[in-house]
């Protein structure tokens, strides 16, 4: 196995505005040993879209992932936690019998997925791959938890405007699609639901998606009480 | 205020500040630390701090009233408005009488007058030529701001600055930008426990806050951690009533 060394990572810079999808995959790359990264969010209904791979394999790791229905991708998602696989090829990948047959076909020799949390619901995963096996050294795990925040509030854009046409804002100050009301809405649709904060936030963006709406309008009628989804069959 | 409890509340409020970063500290709680005691030694109504986040947007982190309104209008000082002039330049920008402040800012100045704000103090939070973010007192009588006033909120602004990078790994690059991010996650985690403990409690929202706050006041809890545990639904904050609820030390 190779020993991972204790390298100079790059450090999260504080991203530019309006820096372009594929900028956010690449600041993962000049993080040792990282061969290649992918990010990707989940859309309003539920279903992942890829914003950015750095490389062909990425991309594939990925696709892999999303048609057999496990790996570490899942894991980061569902537990909000990393999912660290530091050795693909020979290690104990019983968890994931079908996306450990896959990986065997290709070069990947380890796979680190993060979560993107904004707060406690998670939007998204980055998927980062080695070409060999080997731990991510403690450095490199805190770099690595570090560029995954700072990707997390551009990548939650994404996903919101992917598949709707939510007004881009183009005015300084926080978008609207993320002020306060979202997130305080998005508190109150999980209690009505009795859902985690995750599905909460699928919910609101779903309804505002199906009634032609904005986030933030939405967000608005709920904090209001003029919306209760506990009150109405979803 | 007299001089004597004057002095003895800025002495108060540097210790209140060096305090929370001993403990084991939150960046939210530190800053809404700063905010409170500055607005009440500056004898201003209101308050409100604003981190840049990771595109570049200034975001309201504290603020002394949580009612929507108020974080809104801050919001409109960010896009245009002494904040952002605060932020851009890493000056202090002080407006004496928001009235007379023309066509410089309309927006703001619509907002700021309609509040019964009349006068604002812009303080930037600076690290070594980069600002991070600016804290802003607003009050209700017109007048500048006097010197000695704006040089304390300055030294309080920069004792927490400094406390934001007093956390493990200082050596580390991208510590600054790793904190700021923490602090704006920790904020929303606050909006997300504020919705549930609305919905839970039926109170509004900015009740809600109130309850999470003392919540963690009282169990000596960083306002981040009941928040999380709160949106995770680990604690219920909606049941365990302010007067009934010390259970845990």
């Amino acid at each position: 196995m190779d020993k991972p060394q204790d390298s100079h990572s790059v450090a999260p810079p504080i991203p530019s505005a309006n820096g372009d999808d594929a900028d956010l995959c690449s600041r993962f790359l000049g993080l040792y040993p990282i061969t290649g990264a992918s990010i990707s969010v989940i859309d309003e209904a539920g279903n992942h879209s890829t914003i950015c791979a750095s490389d062909d394999t990425a991309a594939k790791l990925e696709e892999m992932q999303f048609d057999v229905g496990e790996g570490p991708h899942w894991e980061a998602l569902h537990t909000g936690r990393p999912a660290l696989v530091p050795n693909l090829q020979s290690g104990d990948t019983s968890a994931w019998p079908i996306f450990s047959e896959a990986v065997r076909q290709t070069e990947i020799g380890a796979v680190f997925a993060f979560p993107l949390n904004m707060g406690a619901v998670t939007i998204g995963v980055v998927d980062l791959y080695c070409s060999s096996s080997g731990n991510l050294s403690t450095s490199a795990l805190s770099t690595a938890l570090s560029l995954a925040r700072s990707v997390t509030l551009p990548a939650a854009r994404l996903a919101i405007r992917s598949a709707h046409a939510e007004a881009a804002s183009t005015t300084t100050g926080t978008a609207p699609e993320l002020r306060r009301v979202v997130h305080q809405a998005t508190g109150m649709i999980l209690v009505q639901l009795n859902v985690n904060a995750t599905e909460a936030f699928l919910v609101l963006r779903a309804h505002a998606f199906s009634s032609g709406r904005t986030v933030h309008d939405v967000a608005q009628d709920v904090v209001a009480r003029r919306l209760d989804f506990g009150a109405t069959a979803v | 205020m007299s001089e004597t409890s004057r002095e003895s509340r800025v002495s108060a409020a540097f210790v209140k500040l060096a305090d929370t970063l001993i403990a084991d500290y939150d960046v939210v709680d530190l800053l809404d630390t700063l905010l409170l005691e500055c607005t009440q030694i500056l004898d201003c109504e209101a308050g409100g701090l604003l981190l840049v986040d990771a595109v570049g947007q200034l975001q309201v982190v504290a603020s002394t009233n949580e009612e929507a309104d108020f974080v809104e209008f801050m919001q409109v000082g960010a896009g245009s408005g002494p904040c952002i002039d605060c932020f851009t330049t890493g000056k202090a920008v002080t407006v004496a009488d928001i009235d007379e402040s023309g066509n410089q800012w309309p927006e703001f100045r619509t907002a700021a007058l309609q509040k019964g704000f009349r006068s604002v103090l812009a303080t930037p939070m600076r690290l070594r030529g980069e600002v991070l973010g600016t804290m802003n007192l607003f009050s209700t009588f017109i007048g500048p701001m006097n010197p000695r006033d704006a040089a304390i909120a300055q030294a309080l602004t920069d004792v927490a600055t400094i406390g934001i990078l007093q956390e493990r790994n200082i050596r580390e690059t991208g510590i600054v930008a790793e904190q700021l991010q923490r602090a704006l996650d920790s904020r929303i985690l606050i909006e997300q426990a504020k919705g549930v403990i609305s919905q839970t409690a039926s109170v509004g929202i900015d009740e809600a806050f109130v309850l999470l706050r003392s919540y963690a006041r009282r169990h000596n809890l960083s306002l981040r951690s009941v928040a999380e545990s709160v949106a995770n639904r680990s604690i219920d904050i909606g049941i365990v009533q302010p007067a009934t609820s010390e259970r845990q030390a």
